[in-house]
């Protein structure tokens, strides 16, 4: 009984028709865990809200300014842990770069001027989409394997 | 006369096909025969004039048929939506089905609060996005109707795997109604249904610049964008950095987002791509197996006659001349 285990372990590893099974789910529900540590998040986040309130309610004048200070301190964090999109960067970068130069050169001077009609005479004839599209067309073709390899 | 016209287009034909060295042949022939005076100059005039017929053909013709008339402007035409090298758009690659889990998450949480996905039943998710557990709390999440009862009535029952995606407005009325006229159209085949497919997917959805270019006429109620036709789109930018937490802690950056979503509904499209790619994959291996076959069969049957020998066994003879 062992012995022909062994071997028929021995040849489906081998073969190369074998089959690969999923793993077996995990214990914990992963939307009970994220559940659970929404909730935890939102309580704490009470918390630091009603810390913040109970100053504030015992001395208002001089309070309020701390903590718009520190609600700006908690956004500037939260921002901070926000990812930032590559694409931005990479783009611009494009439309900086040489190869965009002839297009942007053409965008820049059309806005120029369009905002100069604007102003004097009422209402440009023009606009500037056009111009837009020959950059944005640019920058996206020069970023795109750029942001193909840094996204998952 | 018929000897002195067929000597000359014979000759205008030697001409045609080798022009310079002939026509100083035909020059020199001219010139010592002295009764052909006339013809070089009729030829040249024949041939200048046949060269003017051609060229000015050519140039009607690019006249009637070469520039085309566009009816639309680029503006109306929307900008063309740039490549990106989708990897399951390769010949032997399968949709990322991390990704799609990340895409189905995305359209669940952002684009399922407008936009339908009708065709799509929570069968479907099962094994390709979601484990069986997860579509049937996912389908028991909403309601559908039963069949009528004893009395007629028609109640509500918890969805079940075999139903299909609910959509968010009633009826296209109400959706019209409810996005200031704009209807949200249904996601189910709009990878196939768009010009570009996925790439304009993804750019329609990352293209929002921060503010429209100088002068660009944006109507009331609408947002600049250039890959959408006309420029003028009734959906505002919905996508910014961090707006989902996904569940595998890939960093939700914008293009993240749009890349998994637009995957996602590439699956919604074509569920069957994975299926067909292994299905073409397969057809590949069976041609190639039969076609080797075949050719050791060829060489089977046919060594009898490429290996044959034909040999010339002359009679036997003396080596004597022979009589007559």
């Amino acid at each position: 009984m062992g012995f022909w285990d062994t071997i028929t372990d021995l040849v489906e590893a081998a073969t190369p028709w074998a089959t690969a099974d999923a793993e077996a789910p995990a214990q914990e529900l992963p939307e009970e865990t994220t559940a659970e540590s929404t909730k935890e998040e939102a309580s704490t986040e009470a918390e630091t809200a009603a810390a913040a309130e109970e100053p504030a309610a015992e001395e208002e004048e001089p309070a309020a300014e701390e903590q718009e200070e520190e609600e700006e301190e908690e956004e500037e964090e939260e921002e901070e842990e926000e990812p930032v999109d590559p694409k931005e960067q990479l783009e611009e970068d494009c439309r900086n770069s040489k190869q965009c130069s002839p297009a942007k050169h053409h965008f820049d001077e059309c806005v120029e001027r369009v905002t100069a009609a604007e102003s004097s005479e009422g209402g440009a004839k023009e606009d500037c989409v056009e111009e837009f599209f020959h950059l944005a067309h640019c920058a996206t073709e020069c970023a795109a394997p750029k942001l193909w390899s840094i996204l998952k | 006369m018929l000897a002195r016209s067929c000597l000359r287009s014979t000759r205008a034909f030697a001409g045609l096909r080798n022009g310079a060295v002939q026509i100083t042949k035909r020059a020199a022939s001219s010139s010592s025969s002295g009764s052909t005076a006339e013809s070089p100059l009729r030829l040249n005039i024949a041939a200048a004039a046949a060269t003017a017929v051609a060229a000015g053909s050519v140039a009607w013709y690019y006249h009637l048929y070469g520039p085309t008339a566009d009816a639309a402007t680029p503006a109306e035409e929307g900008l063309h939506p740039t490549h990106y090298p989708w990897v399951h758009q390769q010949w032997f690659k399968t949709f990322d089905h991390q990704a799609l889990r990340r895409g189905f998450q995305v359209y669940r949480e952002v684009c399922a609060s407008c936009h339908s996905l009708s065709r799509v039943p929570y069968r479907s998710f099962v094994g390709t996005i979601l484990t069986v557990d997860e579509a049937k709390a996912l389908a028991e999440e909403n309601e559908y109707d039963t069949e009528p009862n004893d009395q007629g009535e028609i109640e509500q029952r918890p969805g079940k795997l075999s139903d299909y995606l609910p959509a968010p407005y009633k009826n296209d009325e109400a959706a019209r109604f409810a996005n200031n006229g704009a209807l949200p159209p249904d996601l189910s085949l709009i990878v196939k249904a768009r010009h570009g497919g996925c790439d304009y997917i993804f750019n329609l959805l990352t293209g929002y610049p921060e503010e429209a270019p100088a002068g660009a006429n944006v109507g009331a109620g609408l947002n600049f964008n250039p890959y959408f036709p006309g420029t003028g789109i009734a959906m505002a930018r919905v996508l910014y950095d961090g707006l989902v937490e996904y569940e595998d802690g890939t960093p939700a950056t914008t293009s993240q987002m749009a890349k998994d979503v637009t995957e996602f509904l590439n699956w919604a499209a074509e569920p069957e791509m994975d299926d067909r790619k292994r299905m073409g994959m397969k057809v590949l291996v069976v041609t190639s197996v039969l076609f080797a076959m075949s050719v050791w069969v060829k060489r089977y049957k046919w060594a009898w006659l490429k290996s044959r020998k034909i040999v010339y066994d002359p009679p036997k003879t003396d080596n004597s001349p022979r009589r007559f």
